[in-house]
């Protein structure tokens, strides 16, 4: 055979291995039904029909759904499953309590130690069942005993019983507020036990959508579908519709927007939301989100044991550089609880003082004149907000003698050698897993024989009563609760001067100009609720 | 030919047991628990342990690397710590989609760039030589991720002449909904004749592949072009040219054969740089396949998963120089000797 046909005869064989070898035997993909997400785009023309068939399209930077399981997931899943499945309760932000979601009233006794939730009637399961106090205990009581990483929330739980249909009653082992929990983001929802599918084909939600497709490493991951049985109804100008399309790259997420191939565009640079402000067809929101950035101060070994010096690095931070510089993506922070949340405390603003924290570095010992003091930072690897405020700390260090080794480092290794207490600064996000102030002082500054996330090692026998004391405030007594967080705040910020707080980080969305009803919560991070958009 | 091939195979086999264990400690040097990559970042001492228990976190390192190759072995690449599922099972979603993707970059780069090669070798320091080694030159050394972008930004969002992203309209899947054999959408578009699905993924693949071809074809222009001007060189050039041939004819009939052996092996390479070239091009246009999976990996600090990328990326290479060496053995029997 000739040289050219053997070469050609090779090559044709080559790809027919080749696609033999990636044989798939026949499945259809995309028979779910759902219209895909460019229909958005194309029912835009003509005259608005009263009747909203368009889907909405979310963008995400990352995969969409890791765990199906309601008990378990724990991950970016939470917008997805935030429309499929409802807990008891939903926390409102602007009032900065729950509301009624399955249950549609609920009362607290003994010290908070006893909870009574009165459930909604005539609400179904996407599998059909209808929801009663029975089906909520074994939804609840199977999440505990998953024990997967959020089934925590529940820890106070001591028994549940099922009263009558329509009641479901909470003992507590202690006192908590069980209507917070109950509106957490993760491992309260209240779900039909065998409607739960680990494959994403099914499930057992009550939400107002619900699986309509998954695919997993698709572009269009999954699809949801208006849930017709939903116990609030459906109008026609609701989204019936909605698709999940994976973007990881910014500048795409925001070409497609522009183009109306997307709806909601979940995060942006600053650079490209500046311009999405000025773009037509196009709106922007911001809102101020649950998850700060601490700078956490080694109060048990090292130069930073001496208050002091952390004082001195409290009053180092530019705060309001940092501000201006993030361009919106963060708010300077006041105390340790973000607004919208019980306990936060307005006027805690922290500034730049140079000239204090130098005069504070001498009477300990360092300073300009004195022996050059240096830190060890450790920060988030690949943050670029982080590392911005590492430069300026670090350059308004450098004035006053004092010399920073920043290490940026993957969380965990990061957080490994922060529980060999390796480091002078630990700079880390925290946020909530649901609406309640009190996750930042149990785990980050009440006092542990080994750190976890007390990575300021504080241990302080007053401070850990008066966290102690929360839960029970929190359930019988919110306004003592307030003060009490209030005071703790002034004690570890100011008086211990453990940790800095600069900044809030805001949410940045950009959504096309036609959607309507858009608020975002905080309380459940980067949830888009579907249900209340319209077009 | 059988000892040849057998030959080539015990090679691969040794190369690919090479990554498997440079995989496998590269994966425990890299800092910090991979507990908690699986456990989440609020994990509890309880699940952290629980977490490394599963994945035998806690054996002697010998132990380790003897149960990821028993496991290897058998089938089993692992757990992703960030997905949950099975390894094997995610990079088998995403690979047809690269193979997709950097199948048509090479099938353009070789119809371009041994055309342009002969052209720049036959008008050899004459103007097509000189455009065609500055296009090569240019195309080889533009960094892809901003080649995607600026590509993206003008012909796709400027001029709207190709869409921006994506595989295809995911609006067909439900009017046109595709029946999957080979999990390669554009090729079973092609077998099953859906035409809606077909025409769609070949106006998504151009920009993208475009991209991905650029490097591959700039070498292989230049590397055809080199090597025809050898082969032109060579005393069985000169007696066809005394016996009147011309030099096209010289160098496309005669030079071309021998010439093409270098470039052959070259395909072989490029096709692996271009699989992970094309990661980068996956994530700005939005492409489904281990692009997507490996920065989701990285950022995740999923050991896993990176490894079975690194494994799957090592076993392509080794299959593509595999198949090339045989193809060689095809084109020139002395290939098989060496």
């Amino acid at each position: 055979m000739h040289w050219h046909k053997r070469l050609a005869v090779a090559g044709v064989a080559g790809a027919v291995a080749l696609t033999a070898s990636a044989c798939a035997g026949g499945q259809v993909r995309g028979a779910g039904g759902t219209p895909g997400p460019s229909e958005s785009a194309a029912a835009t023309g003509g005259a608005a029909p009263k009747q909203n068939d368009a889907t909405f399209v979310y963008s995400p930077n990352l995969g969409v759904v890791t765990d199906w399981d309601p008990a378990t997931s724990y991950s970016n899943e939470i917008v997805a499953m935030s429309n499929i499945y409802e807990g008891l309760t939903r926390y409102n932000a602007e009032t900065k309590k729950p509301e009624p979601r399955l249950a549609t009233e609920w009362s607290s006794a003994k010290d908070g130690k006893e909870w009574t939730f009165k459930l909604r009637q005539g609400v179904k399961f996407h599998t059909g069942k209808p929801l009663d106090a029975e089906a909520a205990k074994k939804a609840i009581e199977r999440t505990i005993k998953m024990n997967g990483g959020p089934a925590y929330i529940w820890s106070a739980v001591d028994t549940i019983e099922a009263v009558d249909p329509a009641t479901l009653k909470f003992t507590l082992k202690y006192a908590t507020p069980l209507d917070l929990v109950s509106s957490a983001g993760y491992a309260a929802y209240i779900y039909d036990v065998d409607g739960v599918d680990k494959d994403g084909k099914k499930d057992g939600g009550t939400g107002p959508y619900t699986i309509d497709q998954w695919q997993k490493g698709k572009e269009t991951e999954l699809t949801l579908k208006a849930y017709e049985g939903y116990w609030g109804g459906w109008k026609p100008e609701q989204y019936k519709k909605v698709a999940f399309r994976v973007t990881p790259q910014l500048t795409t997420a925001w070409q497609l927007l522009q183009r109306g191939e997307v709806n909601f565009v979940q995060r942006l640079n600053p650079q490209l939301f500046e311009q999405a402000g000025m773009t037509q067809g196009v709106q922007v929101k911001q809102t101020p989100s649950f998850q700060n950035l601490l700078v956490l101060f080694n109060t048990e070994s090292g130069p930073t044991k001496s208050a002091e010096v952390r004082q001195a690095l409290q009053l180092a931070i530019d705060y309001d550089g940092l501000a201006a510089a993030l361009k919106g993506a963060g708010v300077k922070s006041s105390g340790l609880v973000p607004q919208g949340l019980l306990g936060h405390v307005a006027g805690m603003e922290p500034k730049q003082d140079l000239a204090k924290a130098q005069e504070l570095l001498q009477s300990a010992g360092y300073g300009p004149d004195n022996e050059e003091l240096k830190l060890k930072l450790t920060y988030a690897q690949g943050d670029d907000d982080q590392k911005l405020l590492v430069t300026l700390l670090s350059s308004a260090l450098k004035n006053v003698n004092v010399a920073v080794e920043a290490k940026p480092m993957a969380w965990e290794a990061q957080w490994d050698l922060g529980k060999k207490k390796g480091q002078d600064v630990f700079v880390m996000y925290w946020y909530p897993d649901y609406a309640d102030a009190y996750s930042w002082f149990l785990n980050v500054f009440r006092s542990k024989d080994q750190p976890e996330f007390n990575l300021s090692y504080l241990k302080d026998a007053e401070i850990d009563k008066a966290i102690d004391s929360l839960p029970e405030l929190t359930a019988t007594d919110q306004l003592k609760a307030d003060q009490v967080y209030a005071d703790l705040q002034k004690k570890i910020i100011q008086e211990k001067a453990a940790v800095a707080v600069p900044y809030v980080q805001t949410y940045q969305r950009a959504l096309t100009a036609d959607v309507k009803g858009y608020v975002d919560n905080p309380a459940y991070p980067n949830v888009v609720f579907f249900y209340d958009l319209s077009r | 030919m059988w000892r040849y091939l057998l030959r080539r195979l015990g090679q691969a086999l040794l190369v690919v047991a090479g990554v498997v264990t440079l995989t496998f400690v590269i994966m425990r040097l890299v800092p910090g628990d991979p507990a908690v990559a699986f456990a989440g970042p609020k994990a509890s001492p309880e699940e952290l342990a629980a977490a490394r228990a599963r994945f035998g976190l806690d054996d002697p390192l010998p132990v380790q690397l003897w149960n990821y190759v028993r496991d290897l072995v058998t089938g089993d690449w692992g757990t992703s710590l960030h997905t949950r599922r099975p390894v094997r099972e995610d990079l088998m979603t995403a690979f047809p989609a690269s193979l997709e993707l950097v199948g048509t970059a090479l099938i353009l780069a070789i119809a371009v760039g041994i055309p342009i090669g002969v052209l720049a070798a036959r008008y050899k320091t004459k103007f097509p030589d000189l455009g065609v080694r500055v296009g090569s030159m240019l195309a080889v050394s533009v960094p892809v991720f901003w080649l995607a972008l600026a590509v993206q930004t003008v012909f796709a969002s400027n001029l709207g002449w190709f869409p921006v992203a994506g595989e295809y309209d995911g609006a067909l899947d439900t009017t046109s909904p595709l029946t999957l054999w080979t999990n390669i959408t554009i090729v079973d578009a092609l077998i099953t004749g859906n035409w809606p699905i077909f025409t769609s993924t070949l106006q998504h693949l151009v920009l993208p592949a475009l991209v991905v071809a650029a490097y591959p074809a700039g070498v292989i222009a230049q590397l055809t072009r080199a090597a025809l001007i050898e082969e032109a060189g060579q005393d069985h050039a000169r007696l066809e040219r005394a016996l009147g041939f011309s030099e096209s004819k010289i160098l496309t009939r005669f030079a071309l054969r021998a010439a093409l052996n270098p470039v052959l092996s070259l395909i072989a390479l490029v096709f692996a740089y271009a699989m992970v070239n094309g990661f980068l091009v996956e994530a700005v246009f939005n492409w489904p396949g281990l692009g997507r999976y490996a920065v989701d990996s990285i950022r995740s600090l999923d050991t896993p998963a990176i490894a079975g990328i690194t494994l799957m990326i090592a076993i392509v290479y080794v299959l593509s120089n595999l198949a090339v060496d045989l193809l060689q053995g095809v084109v020139d029997p002395r290939a098989r000797a060496r």
